[in-house]
């Protein structure tokens, strides 16, 4: 019976902190509604498309893949992004280049975003440094499935 | 027999053997890269580094014999560091190519590097550049850089196939593999190069940058494409979950049954026929069955029926002489045998054909003359392969059972084709979609032997059982499935049908009945 | 004739007055809950560049709904699974009707009680009713054919059943002081004074009587913390099947239910549309000061005193909802026949003692 009548006490304490947060935030949120700065807002909200915040830079947004000093991809296409990707979201299928320093080249690089968790086991998995998520793209939703599918031009040309 | 201590393990070992077999009779795995069961200790790696207790220094355990009482220690920290050591020599010019090294995942050198190395490198100087690229002749590629100069590859053509392309040329730091002027290894057996070569420097276009090895899948099975009947891995993409790859298959590699391993000529390798000969798994396949009249979509039940009722016709006029069968040595013991037991036990037709195959060239190392998997299996299910005629087939002939698996032979076929079309009815089975197939009533496809379960008579008379690796495609089943449930519904003898779910099951009923496979 | 005239316009009145807060509750709803956790809640619905802190929210929820597909299941049985929604929605609704606004208003000499009806059983009404929308429940937990669903239903059944009866004796102690069961009269008894300066409400009459009840219709109204039957977490709850305007319909029934529940709470235990010393003349404070107003003002001070009231209850409901995890099934059990009845009993037994004093 003492056991149950601590736990309303707990019940009816945490009833009070919401209700407190409730009242605190309005306080602010009517100030603020009449126009009065107050240093704290009565919301942590940020109303997304009009107002963004800074991305940190080691945040995972949309891959790209880096190029070589002559523009052709880094990457040698040893599927190792392939091979340690959980949603099995990246496919590539390798070439043999005529240059024998590079050996290996990708003929196909697909990244498929509608299934990748943004996990960033590619990024880590790459012994060439050639695929990096740091293009700071974040908006890139799409209508379509079929465009969620980059390939290996649209990977090289990411803006960054 | 001689008792020795490896580890302080007792072990008994015949006399003469080497430590290093010794070792792995127990067990204990020693690390070694240019030693290989099928030729004589090189000792070139001393990679093979043991402690011998009484020996001043460490000995090469792929070198040294054994003797009574001898102690032998694998792990010790002389042991431990001298491998460091040879790992650091190794890799001190090693190009560290890993990821574009097809061998990488199932490379000797990294693996020894996992297990014994782990080492930081000391070396500050620049590596050496080599030939990355070195064309050796029959697909294959050499990359200096990787070699390790184990030398099995010089061993081989030297002593397998005789044909010593491959030789080490300069001496000291500057030795390196090549051949001889322009003479490219030109033998039906350098695809064993790659497979041999304990890291990625010989490579063969076929498989070269195609997917890497750790996305494949091992599947045992028996080559079909010649008598000898070689024990391989198909190796075989399981397919992403969301993309398609291009094939099934990828690569085909021996595999060494303990049977074998006595002959050391013959029971590593295999040639290159057969490791290259796979791409008829994956092309031209049949996947649905095919009626010429009627509804095209037809599930395996209809089909059946049909064939059956096509010779329960024939029952009912009492014609059954004809009825003829054109047969292959493509199919498994199981499948002739329920050949044989539908349409001349059952069904009392005599013509059952075999159309004569072209001998091709052998060679003295394995591939045979012969070169379809099962001939000796026919033969000793009793079929007389030569005994009824082309003309005898078709005399009179009304229904006609084709069966042809073979992949080749092409023209076989084709030269029969003008007499098969003047047949009413003919029903094929077959795993390939050509040319000839519109040509007959029904279609049914049917399995390659990577696909189905059963077994092939090779040429030496050994019975060897395989089970299937791939799915078979679309509707196509193996032989032997279409065979027991044509037996059933054609209800002759359903009662011995019914009891067959498996090529197994087939196989107790023939081991009964023909002495051969009692054995 | 005139008389049922006028019914009629109060009762759509009263309806319109139910179903515009209902729908603004999800408003509500949504603006508190996010208010509580530091949010902004639901403010991007808007009318021609309009936004209102979200206030067309509630319209464009229902325009979604409505566009939504009205899906009926193959296995379903076709005609109960669309009866049912309305079934639950019919019997909260009628409810209203037995709620006072507040004290009559005569117009050309006739009295208009601020009432659809008075029942004399109105509080037996209300909660039968209540009960009756379980059965809308039930029926598209079994009516759906889903196991998942089926669960729901009897979760909602069972739970209903445990709370019905803690609920029904919570009001018995509130029956005994003020000793009627027209809503009416329970407030008429309730604008009188205590000691002088105390309202007569029900919460200082029967304190525990108001906390059972309130514990109990909240069960009733099967939102969280008492949300089993939903227990989207778990069972999805006995409206998986639907979709579009008939899932919303079970929606808004349970904003009518908090509505009706807060309506109860202030019609039985806080004095309903009375206003502290607010009497029929004007104010008449205890510390002796007088504020003579005209009657009609004094109607729609007690009209605006309800609404205040009802509004507070929807606040405490909201809050509760948002503070809360769901109970485990054997605790609700536990809670309702190991705690709240034999409560309730003790209250009975507590006020039967003090009544007799
Ligand atoms: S981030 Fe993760 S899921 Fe996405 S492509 Fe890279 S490895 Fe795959
Ligand atoms: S891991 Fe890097 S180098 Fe390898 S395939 Fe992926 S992107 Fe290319
Ligand atoms: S031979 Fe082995 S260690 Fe050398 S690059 Fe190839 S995989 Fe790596
Ligand atoms: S090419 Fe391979 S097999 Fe030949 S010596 Fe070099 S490492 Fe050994
Ligand atoms: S394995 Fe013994 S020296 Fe190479």
């Amino acid at each position: 019976m003492f056991r149950l009548f601590g736990y309303f006490i707990e019940i009816i304490r945490g009833i009070l902190i919401t209700a407190r947060h409730f009242i605190v935030n309005m306080v602010f949120h009517i100030l603020n509604l009449f126009g009065i700065k107050t240093k704290r807002k009565g919301a942590f909200t940020i109303q997304y498309p009009e107002q963004k915040t800074e991305i940190a830079e080691r945040h995972r947004s949309l891959h790209r893949l880096m190029k070589r000093e002559d523009g052709k991809p880094r990457c040698v296409a040893c599927m190792l992004c392939e091979t340690v990707c959980p949603s099995e979201c990246i496919y590539i299928e390798a070439t043999e280049d005529p240059d024998p320093e590079i050996q290996k080249y990708p003929s196909t690089f697909i990244i498929d975003l509608s299934r990748c968790c943004f996990c960033g086991f590619c990024v880590e998995a790459c012994p060439e440094d050639a695929i990096r998520m740091d293009t700071g793209e974040v908006e890139f939703a799409q209508y379509n499935r079929k465009d969620m599918v980059l390939d290996l031009e649209s990977l090289l040309n990411e803006p960054k | 027999m001689v008792e020795i201590f490896i580890n302080d393990r007792s072990i008994k070992v015949p006399e003469g053997i080497t430590v290093l077999k010794a070792a792995e009779r127990a067990g204990i795995h020693i690390p070694h890269i240019c030693y290989h069961e099928a030729f004589a200790p090189e000792g070139s790696c001393r990679m093979c580094l043991v402690e011998i207790e009484g020996h001043l220094c460490l000995e090469l355990a792929c070198a040294t014999q054994v003797k009574e009482g001898m102690k032998v220690f694998t792990e010790t920290e002389n042991v431990r560091q001298a491998r460091q050591g040879v790992l650091e020599f190794l890799l001190a010019e090693h190009p560290m190519d890993c990821p574009i090294c097809d061998k990488a995942g199932e490379c000797t050198l990294q693996d020894y590097y996992e297990q014994y190395g782990l080492f930081e490198s000391t070396f500050m100087e620049q590596k050496e550049r080599k030939d990355k690229n070195v064309p050796l002749g029959k697909g294959l590629i050499l990359d200096r850089e990787r070699c390790v100069l184990c030398t099995r590859c010089v061993r081989f053509l030297r002593d397998i196939t005789q044909t010593e392309e491959l030789g080490v040329f300069e001496r000291g730091v500057y030795s390196e593999i090549g051949i001889f002027d322009q003479r490219l290894i030109d033998n039906n057996y350098a695809g064993n190069l790659t497979e041999l070569c304990p890291v990625g420097a010989i490579t063969d276009k076929d498989f070269r940058f195609k997917t890497r090895n750790w996305f494949l899948e091992k599947g045992a099975s028996i080559c079909p494409l010649c008598s000898r009947g070689c024990n391989i891995f198909i190796e075989h993409h399981p397919g992403f979950a969301r993309f398609d790859v291009p094939k099934r298959v990828y690569r085909i590699t021996s595999r060494v049954t303990s049977r074998e391993k006595d002959q050391k000529e013959k029971g590593y390798w295999i040639c290159d026929i057969g490791r290259y000969g796979y791409s008829y798994m994956d092309q031209d396949r049949a996947e649905k069955i095919v009626l010429k009249q009627g509804d095209s979509a037809l599930d395996p039940k209809k089909a059946v029926t049909y064939a059956a009722d096509q010779v329960k016709k024939l029952i009912y006029k009492n014609k059954l002489n004809r009825l003829g069968v054109i047969s292959n040595t493509w199919l498994t013991n199981e499948e002739l045998f329920l050949v044989k037991k539908i349409f001349t036990e059952n069904l009392e037709s005599q013509k059952v054909f075999f159309p004569t195959t072209a001998q091709r060239e052998a060679d003295d190392l394995l591939l045979t003359s012969d070169r379809t998997p099962n001939k000796k299996g026919a033969q000793e299910i009793g079929f007389s392969l030569e005994a009824i005629s082309e003309g005898q087939v078709f005399d009179g002939t009304e229904l006609l059972f084709v069966f042809w698996a073979s992949p080749f032979d092409l023209d076989q076929l084709t030269g029969l084709m003008s007499k098969i079309k003047e047949v009413q009815t003919k029903i094929l089975f077959t795993p390939f979609e050509r040319e000839w197939n519109k040509d007959f009533d029904l279609v049914i496809p049917t399995a390659v032997p990577a696909e189905k379960a059963g077994s092939f008579t090779n040429e030496d008379e050994r019975i060897q059982h395989f089970g299937p690796v791939l799915y078979s495609p679309g509707q196509a089943r193996a032989e032997w499935e279409w065979l027991v449930s044509l037996g059933k519904e054609i209800k002759v003898d359903f009662k011995s049908y019914a009891r067959l779910s498996s090529p197994f099951d087939v196989f107790q009923m023939m081991k009964k009945k023909i002495k051969f496979f009692g054995k | 004739m005139i008389d049922v005239l006028i019914i009629l316009v109060k009762f759509v009145g009263a309806i319109v007055w139910f179903l515009v807060l209902s729908l603004y509750l999800t408003w509500a709803e949504r603006k508190e809950s996010a208010v509580m956790q530091d949010r902004v809640g639901a403010n991007r619905a808007n009318f021609f560049g309009i936004r209102v802190l979200g206030l067309f929210q509630p319209f464009a929820d229902a325009i979604k709904m409505m566009t939504k597909e009205d899906f009926t299941p193959e296995f379903s049985k076709k005609f109960l699974h669309n009866l049912a929604p309305f079934l639950s929605f019919f019997f909260v609704a009628v409810t209203i009707a037995t709620i006072p606004f507040g004290s009559p208003i005569q117009i050309s000499g006739k009295e208009i009680p601020l009432q659809v009806v008075d029942l004399n059983v109105g509080i037996l009404f209300v909660l039968a009713f209540l009960a009756l929308s379980i059965y809308g429940v039930i029926l598209s937990g079994w009516v759906s054919n889903n196991r998942w669903t089926l669960l729901g239903g009897l979760r909602g059944s069972a739970q209903l059943i445990s709370y019905e009866v803690a609920l029904g004796l919570s009001l018995i102690g509130i029956v005994m002081v003020f000793p009627s069961l027209q809503f009416s009269e329970i407030v008429g008894f309730q604008s009188e004074v205590l000691f002088g300066w105390l309202p007569k409400w029900g919460i200082f009459l029967q304190p525990l009587g108001f906390i059972i009840f309130l514990m109990a219709a909240m069960a009733e109204s099967e939102r969280v913390p008492f949300d089993l039957p939903e227990g989207e977490s778990e069972i999805v709850g006995f409206f998986t099947e639907y979709g579009g305007l008939k899932y919303g319909l079970y929606m808004f029934t349970d904003f009518m239910k908090v509505l009706i529940i807060s309506c109860l709470l202030t019609t039985l235990f806080f004095g309903g549309y009375h206003v502290p010393w607010l009497s029929a003349e004007g104010f008449h404070f205890p510390w002796g000061g007088e504020w003579l107003l005209p009657y009609w003002l004094v109607v729609v001070f007690q009209v605006i005193m309800f609404n205040l009231k009802v509004f507070f209850f929807c606040w405490l409901q909201i809050l509760v909802r948002w503070t809360y995890p769901r109970f485990r099934y054997d605790q609700l059990m536990d809670f309702g026949w190991k705690f709240l009845i034999p409560l309730s009993l003790f209250n009975i037994a507590a006020t039967a003692f003090f009544m007799s004093l």
